[in-house]
């Protein structure tokens, strides 16, 4: 399967991209600075949010809120090391997006039997609702493009 | 009230148009849009008159119905985006520079309706 040539308009530009301008992982260019600008998006919506709740309301549900600060800072996370052409960023992204997975799948979960416990919204509270379910999306389109780039892993 | 709701009318429209422009150059171009960026710039220039609306309103005791703070956070927030956008768009020249700038327009789009909702 890892013998498939890849016949993707997006790879071939990226490729045809590096050869002119020295090496720059297919990870961060074409549909995969897409990717990343909505991570970027999600992780400033988040982490600002998060912090408006905790310096307004920190009281109401502390839970919630400092789950919304961590999740948004693992989104800036994952933002981060998608875009970075650094050694050993793939395998930082590749943590950074497995966390959000689990995350908003427990989260999801966990919102919707214990109610009580996160009453107050935070992105992965009923399974990202609230965002347009980007928060539960997003994770798998970015393992996929993990994968797809898994050559970048020891990169 | 009306004179608001009447730049949440235009800032949609603008947000709208930005939108299908740049969703349209997607399709058709393999490098930024000059139109899509502008479109990025005009989503740009709305939301710092919105801004300065915003804050002669409150300045003139006319204030928002919810949080002030939350209402400044998405405002803050929705202002460093486009141009964030912008050079992440022309910093490659791709078709996805196109998705880049539709995507911020979009998200304009829905924290404008955000704000609208805090500020009633």
């Amino acid at each position: 399967m890892s013998d498939k040539p890849r016949n993707s308009r997006i790879v071939q530009a990226a490729e045809a991209k590096s050869a002119e301008n020295g090496p720059k992982p297919s990870r961060t260019t074409g549909l995969g600075r897409v990717i990343i600008s909505i991570y970027g998006i999600l992780a400033l919506a988040a982490t600002v949010r998060g912090v408006y709740q905790i310096l307004s309301k920190f009281d109401e549900a502390p839970t919630a809120y400092i789950l919304s600060v961590i999740s948004g800072l693992i989104y800036v996370v994952a933002t981060i090391s998608l875009a970075s052409p650094k050694r050993g960023a793939w395998m930082v992204s590749l943590w950074a997006v497995s966390i959000e997975l689990i995350g908003v799948l427990v989260v999801g979960t966990l919102s919707l039997t214990h109610p009580e416990v996160f009453a107050h919204p935070s992105v992965w509270s009923g399974f990202g609702k609230g965002y347009g379910y980007i928060p539960l999306v997003l994770p798998i389109v970015g393992l996929w493009w993990l994968y797809r780039n898994r050559n970048e892993r020891h990169a | 009230m009306i004179a608001f709701n009447g730049f949440f009318i235009a800032g949609a429209i603008i947000c709208a148009v930005a939108f299908l422009v740049a969703v349209i150059a997607t399709a058709i171009r393999r490098y930024p849009d000059d139109w899509a960026l502008i479109g990025a710039a005009a989503t740009e220039v709305f939301l710092i008159v919105y801004g300065i609306a915003a804050a002669i309103r409150q300045g003139g005791g006319n204030s928002v119905a919810g949080d002030p703070l939350e209402f400044w956070g998405y405002f803050i927030t929705a202002l460093i985006m486009p141009p964030i956008a912008f050079f992440w768009a022309i910093s490659e020249k791709s078709r996805w520079s196109n998705a880049v700038l539709a995507a911020s327009a979009a998200v304009t789009f829905v924290m404008l309706f955000r704000m609208e909702q805090i500020w009633q």
